[in-house]
């Protein structure tokens, strides 16, 4: 055996016109020529493998980064003023595809435009994630509104359990300076002046999401989100 | 047929890029028809259509409806314009309320608070331009006085409406008030 594929891989060119072989057809599928007019020949179940595995790598990539889209929940066409990220044409007619599957999915009811506005933020001023475990300082003034709330949420956006029951703070009961501007502190453990509580048992890794709502604002009725003041969001401390 | 190893390698990635593209867009295109629940699915659960249902109060790990404001008392009222126009009617007696009219996709068809309605009292009636038709031949004595909010097709549907509870106190007054709201037809 060994000496055979020896004897034909060590065939000189003369012994191979002598028998004729290089003019016959089976000299045209040698390794001799070039591979670009080298004849084809079908391989069937390569072919067939080949496009299985394209398929199944093209249809696992596709799925997961439209999941790791949707599963974001962050609308792309987002309107972003300091830490806040607002989504204006979320939810309504206008909506590009990705947050009409976000919000149909999370069968989210959004704040209508003639209602208000809400600004999320998931990071801090500083470009931090924002973690339920630290202490926060949320202070400076919001584009004018009638009435606004300020909300705590965990990563997934629902509500948490906190030490006095309440997860939010209102416009109207807050402790103000004599601009206007307030400060507002978000931590776990009571505090002076304006307390965010914060969830009660939280681990960092739930996440911590801060939702402004603003209420018959008019930056929702045509007037531009550019140039408004918001809130800064600043970590003081953190165990 | 094959012109080296690295174009076939070249060839069979591209093609694994546009066909991945292909399906990426496929699938975030067919997620709105194939949610299990929609929010028009979920406000049926607190009441029968056709009439303003109060929603609970939302506290952490019991949210009604995802998404909403905990300061806020929530009512919803389910519709259907095939069964004729309704016409939505409610006296809040808080500083804040506003309503939302959405369609069954969920994307906010018509939106007011208690300032840009022009009074205290909301009244808003809501159908297709061919019922306003018949309507006008024969119009009720209040038609001058309600929001109308006419739309091209017989839309299915849901309102929200939002009231601010400025403290615990009131909250029984709005709990009445919302309770009273009516979404009927005329």
């Amino acid at each position: 055996m060994t000496d055979q594929s020896v004897s034909h891989a060590t065939r000189g060119p003369d012994q191979g016109r002598a028998d004729g072989s290089s003019f016959s057809e089976s000299a045209w599928y040698g390794e001799k020529l070039p591979r670009a007019i080298r004849p084809y020949r079908s391989h069937p179940v390569r072919t067939l493998a080949t496009i299985a595995l394209v398929v199944v790598l093209a249809s696992l990539l596709g799925i997961s980064t439209a999941y790791l889209l949707i599963e974001r929940e962050q609308p792309l066409n987002a309107v972003t003023i300091g830490p806040w990220h607002a989504y204006p044409k979320a939810g309504t007619a206008d909506a590009d595809p990705y947050s009409v599957a976000i919000y149909t999915r999370g069968a989210v009811i959004p704040l209508a435009n003639g209602e208000g506005l809400a600004l999320v933020a998931r990071e801090d001023s500083a470009g931090q994630q924002l973690d339920p475990t630290c202490i926060y300082r949320i202070a400076g003034q919001t584009p004018s509104a009638r009435l606004w709330t300020l909300t705590a949420l965990d990563g997934n956006g629902h509500l948490v359990e906190t030490l006095p029951g309440r997860g939010n703070l209102v416009s109207s009961d807050l402790l103000r300076a004599q601009d206007g501007s307030f400060q507002i502190t978000a931590a776990r453990n009571p505090h002076s002046g304006n307390w965010l509580p914060l969830a009660a048992a939280a681990k960092a890794s739930d996440g911590l999401r801060f939702v402004l709502r603003l209420y018959d604002a008019p930056v929702t009725t045509g007037a531009a989100l550019d140039g408004v003041s918001v809130p800064l969001i600043e970590r003081t401390g953190c165990p | 047929m094959t012109l080296s190893p690295r174009f076939n390698l070249t060839v069979g990635l591209l093609a694994i890029f546009c066909l991945a593209a292909i399906i990426h867009i496929l699938v975030v295109l067919s997620i709105p028809h194939n949610v299990q629940h929609s929010a028009y699915d979920n406000v049926a659960a607190y009441g029968p259509d056709r009439q303003f249902n109060l929603l609970p109060d939302i506290r952490p790990g019991e949210e009604a409806l995802p998404d909403l404001d905990p300061a806020m008392k929530h009512a919803t009222c389910r519709f259907q314009l095939d069964n004729g126009p309704v016409l939505f009617d409610a006296s809040i007696p808080v500083s804040f309320w506003s309503i939302g009219l959405f369609n069954a996709a969920g994307e906010a068809v018509y939106s007011l608070n208690n300032r840009t309605a022009g009074a205290e009292r909301l009244s808003m009636l809501v159908l297709t331009t061919e019922q306003l038709s018949i309507l006008r031949e024969n119009p009720p004595e209040n038609l001058e006085d309600l929001i109308v909010i006419e739309t091209e097709e017989p839309i299915s549907g849901f309102a929200l409406l939002r009231a601010y509870v400025p403290h615990g106190s009131r909250a029984t007054d709005v709990d009445q008030a919302l309770k009273a709201a009516n979404c009927t037809g005329i």
